[in-house]
């Protein structure tokens, strides 16, 4: 079952006469128990306020603010915006002064949601010109003097509504496919955030061909901040198919895992490691018996598995194989399958499952996102037998570019190409064209590239922008700024971000997630940065972990252990042994030497919502740290 | 001997073996198996919580209907098929003991991911293994005497092949080789009030354990017995399949049949067609051997065909789980999801039902 819908307000009001009394979201009351509203209540609400916004003075693709975390005002907020024929302009309450000014000035809004009070009053004191109406959205708040309550807009709404007033329906039939349904600043890593514009278009031709199923029956988990657009688009994804979205965040997580008990769930890399770090940690503090229990159990599923991949052509292939060694691998899995298909019965059964309960126990899948996910926690799901349908995309492309089905999931890629999207790869330094190119052996497969995509969901431009616009915009085509690969298996596989690279003075090219990955494995390390740029070696900052040095007997807050002589020992051995040829790194990627730093990365300040490490914020931070660690080589 | 006039083959086979002084199972296994019994029975105990029993007394028509289709059904199955194949009595008999055992702790960890109900399974597994101290001995006596259509009973065609001309079921000692069966239980259930960390350790292990040992033993016992299966009359093996199978038929259309949901009827139907194996070899060698070489041969002749289900019952229940998981998707996924929003939005929520009004 699915909706036909030309723009987000059609589907809205077709979800509601679809899905009608089913619960759409639901969120945890102070006293700890869920309210849901259904889909037919959410439409209603929505409809009222966009008649408020109406009369407010909103015209159809006027800009509208809209400052607030996860909550159901926020969609609640969304839905008048799209039935009002208007555009909001979303971003988090983790939103900085600087931000503020700059986001709600370049776009325009004469009219701003804001979550609370004090961000009502950050908001006063940016002393904006344009904006005329600020909406309180905390239902729990009492709104400041010159300030409106979204719940009064709400019952205005539907007093207007009562009288005849059909404003909204004028709106809706008044959208174009082009108009837009947001701007999206992006956080940026440097530089003035830029306004992403997405139309209707772009995100209803994502919403029609994402390749996953869910249904009203699936329970979606929600943790990562909904005006990033891989939530959004999510969450608009569970409209579009009648499913009920569950609001958590970090501190509930496991306890929500247990009472939700989702059948998906959507997140970035960190979350997945932390989830993979805290089974492990588990593991280690079982019972001897247990733990070996593990160990056996998770090599029985890795061979079994290991062998099914391969049997169902999913086993990432970068260098084309000839067809007898196919044959030959063939057999030998086959074989292998045969023989472990019962042990594999058996562990799963008996202590996998064990572990996918601290999961729920009814995860379908889970779905990575907004930055790359190390192989090792691919593998580690997948074989604890929670597929992880990775994805891979950006804000400009509303986001999916590709993603893995569970047809298509080859470990270590990020899947197929999403449905009607033209991909070319490039060579980075000539320019010149990789995939797809005939000239090429295989067509330009297993040929690393810069990737550029053309389709329905790349965006319109930078909102005021043409210069940026002009930069990664060219005949259609979006550039990525990624580095990729398109596997024999027809799969992308992303090989690192063009611009994350660094590039160490005798020249070599290293990508720092993969290494930074392998050091975040430690319990007892937070974050990690690798730096380098221009030198002749690398080293890496490293914050040290409050809790993991707690397991082990070492207390303090970050800053006492930056100084502690036992934890600085303990790094140094981690960063020692965790990149080295042992673990498959390259000699030129090991790591020279390291600082602890006294303070962790904030989401916002050093890091993105993501947890993706703005690097040149924390460079220029501790940019003394990282002088002293290439003093002596000068 | 005129016993093995009336055996069949491969009864005859384990006859001469014994002659040859090999016996089915050897001086190394019989100990294992006392120690996969013990291991396996505490484990189960280690998951028996009271609290358990006592929620699902509360709601106890499924543990009746369970209850009834493992204690009603499944020995008259097993006297149904030995009766219509004409088994001899030796294998008669094993096979009426293993229909009239109760459920193996195997069925948990099937019926939990045939996504059945978990909770039931247990309660029924642990009831069916209390009451089977009663029910066990009064089924084989009365489906071991039973004569229809003018056959002899099969206690009756056994005693005829007996020196002293009868046989009687030894009911004493079953109820006491049962009652020995509970005190790994019982052990289990102190352990799980002592310390929940080890009696999860003692579960896993127990689980674990008791596998490993039924494999080794099928393994070896057929290894060293691979005549014995070319042998087998096809009647036997097709019994010894059929047995299980016909429990997981009957279980469900039973419970179908009084309205039971889907999920409890997927339970009842593994509940019902898997049997504690290891407790029929327990129960043939305590019981029915002995000193004399006579019912020495009667009791490893009676060890084939629990040996057969064993083997059997594991291939059949694995392939029943996978197509009631795949057939039990969607009521699954609905009492799932249904359950979470009752728990989370209040028990008066129903789905697609006018809720409570979100006041925004």
């Amino acid at each position: 079952m699915s909706l036909k819908a030309k723009n987000l307000a059609e589907m809205y009001e077709q979800a509601a006469i679809v899905y009608g009394d089913r619960a759409a979201f639901a969120t945890k009351q102070k006293d700890k128990t869920w309210k849901p509203i259904t889909y037919k209540e959410l439409y209603q609400t929505g409809v009222d306020l966009a008649t408020s916004l109406i009369h407010l003075g909103v015209k159809q693709r006027d800009h509208v603010g809209l400052i607030a975390d996860n909550r159901v005002e926020w969609i609640i907020a969304d839905y008048a915006c799209q039935l009002s024929g208007s555009t909001d302009v979303p971003r988090g309450a983790d939103i900085t002064d600087d931000e503020i000014k700059y986001i709600l000035d370049h776009c325009g809004a004469k009219v701003a949601f804001i979550e609370n009070v004090a961000l009502v009053e950050r908001v006063k004191k940016a002393k904006l010109k344009s904006l005329t109406h600020m909406i309180l959205m905390d239902p729990h708040e009492k709104a400041p003097k010159g300030v409106l309550h979204i719940n009064d807009l709400i019952k205005d709404g539907e007093k207007l509504r009562e009288k005849g007033d059909r404003k909204v329906e004028e709106r809706v039939a008044g959208i174009q496919p082009d108009d837009l349904f947001t701007i999206i600043y992006t956080s940026g890593t440097t530089g003035a955030p830029k306004g992403v514009m997405l139309s209707h278009e772009n995100v209803i031709s994502q919403l029609s061909r994402i390749p996953i199923e869910i249904n009203p029956l699936d329970r979606i988990l929600s943790i990562l901040p909904v005006w990033h657009i891989f939530e959004r688009v999510f969450e608009m994804f569970a409209i579009y198919n009648g499913s009920c979205t569950y609001y958590t965040n970090v501190r509930a997580l496991g306890d929500d895992l247990k009472n939700v008990r989702p059948t998906f769930m959507g997140s970035a890399p960190r979350l997945w490691e932390n989830i993979h770090a805290k089974i492990l940690a588990n593991v280690e503090k079982a019972h001897p018996v247990r733990r070996a229990l593990f160990h056996i159990s998770y090599f029985c599923s890795r061979m079994f598995q290991g062998s099914t991949y391969f049997l169902t052509f999913r086993k990432l292939d970068l260098e084309g194989r000839n067809i007898l060694v196919s044959l030959g691998m063939g057999i030998f899995h086959l074989l292998r399958w045969v023989f472990f298909l019962p042990w594999y019965g058996l562990f799963n059964a008996s202590v996998l499952e064990r572990l996918r309960l601290a999961a729920g126990g009814d995860l379908k899948a889970s779905i990575s996102g907004g930055g790359a996910l190390p192989p090792h926690i691919d593998e580690f799901f997948n074989y604890i037998g929670i597929p992880v349908l990775e994805g891979y995309g950006m804000t400009e492309t509303s986001p999916v570019i590709a993603c893995r089905t569970f047809s298509r999931l080859v470990l270590s890629s990020v899947g197929p190409i999403f449905p009607d999207t033209e991909l070319r790869l490039f060579d980075i330094n000539s320019g010149e064209l990789i995939y797809p190119n005939p000239n090429k052996p295989n067509g330009g497969k297993g040929i690393k590239g810069e990737i550029h995509v053309r389709g329905p969901q790349v965006m319109r431009g930078y909102y005021k922008n043409p210069e940026a616009t002009k930069k990664v915009l060219k005949d259609g085509f979006m550039n990525t700024g990624d580095i990729g690969m398109i596997t024999f298996n027809d799969c992308l596989k992303i090989m690192g971000r063009s611009k994350d690279t660094i590039v160490l003075s005798s020249g070599e090219n290293v990508e720092p997630v993969p290494i930074e990955g392998k050091l975040l494995d430690s319990p007892l390390i937070d974050h990690v940065m690798v730096v380098g740029q221009d030198e002749k070696f690398l080293t890496v900052l490293v914050v040290p972990s409050v809790d993991g040095f707690k397991e082990i007997g070492i207390t303090g807050n970050v800053e006492e252990l930056s100084k502690n002589q036992e934890v600085e020992k303990k790094i140094s051995q981690i960063v020692k042994s965790a990149v080295s040829a042992e673990t498959g790194f390259k000699s030129f990627e090991r790591l020279q030497d390291f600082r602890l730093l006294p303070k962790t990365f904030e989401v916002g300040d050093e890091i993105t919502n993501l947890f993706k490490l703005k690097r040149h914020v924390i460079t220029e931070k501790y940019k003394k740290q990282i002088a002293d660690m290439y003093r002596s080589s000068k | 001997m005129n016993l093995i006039l009336l055996a069949s083959d491969v009864s005859v086979l384990i006859a001469q073996k014994l002659a040859g002084g090999t016996e089915l199972i050897n001086k190394l296994e019989k100990p294992l198996l006392g120690v996969l019994v013990l291991v396996i029975m505490f484990g189960m105990g280690a998951t028996l919580n009271l609290n358990d029993f006592k929620v699902a007394l509360k709601k106890p028509k499924g543990i009746l209907v369970g209850f009834l289709s493992q204690f009603g059904f499944m020995p008259a199955l097993a006297f149904g098929i030995s009766w219509v194949f004409q088994l001899d009595p030796q294998n008669a008999i094993a096979l009426i003991l293993i229909g009239c055992l109760p459920a193996g702790s195997t069925s948990n960890m099937f019926a939990y991911f045939s996504r059945g109900d978990l909770a039931l399974s247990i309660s029924m597994t642990s009831a069916s293994t209390l009451m089977a101290i009663i029910m066990t001995p009064i089924l084989l006596v009365f489906y071991g005497g039973l004569s229809i259509g003018g056959t002899e009973s099969f206690t009756t065609q056994l005693g005829a092949q007996m020196e002293g001309g009868k046989f009687v079921i030894p009911v004493k000692d079953i109820i006491v080789s049962l009652l020995v069966v509970m005190v790994p239980v019982i052990g289990g259930m102190i352990l799980l009030k002592k310390s929940p960390g080890w009696a999860k350790a003692a579960e896993d292990t127990a689980g674990f354990a008791g596998i490993l040992v039924i494999l080794f033993l099928l393994a070896s016992v057929l290894a060293r017995h691979s005549d014995l299966i070319v042998a087998t009359d096809w009647k036997i093996i097709l019994s010894s399949i059929l047995v299980g199978l016909a429990g997981f038929k009957f279980g469900y259309l039973f419970s179908w049949l009084l309205g039971l949901p889907p999920r409890f009827r997927r339970t009842i139907s593994l509940e019902t067609g898997i049997q504690n194996g290891p407790l029929a070899f327990a129960i043939v060698l305590l019981t029915f051997g002995g000193s004399t070489a006579e019912k020495n041969l009667l009791a490893n002749q009676m060890l084939w065909l629990p040996i057969l289900y064993s083997m059997f019952i594991v291939i059949t229940s694995s392939v029943v789980t996978l197509i009631y998981r795949k057939i039990g998707k969607d009521d699954y996924e609905l009492y799932v999801n249904e359950g979470v929003q009752k728990k989370l939005f209040g028990p008066h929520y129903r789905d697609g039902m006018s809720g409570p009004k979100a006041a925004v």
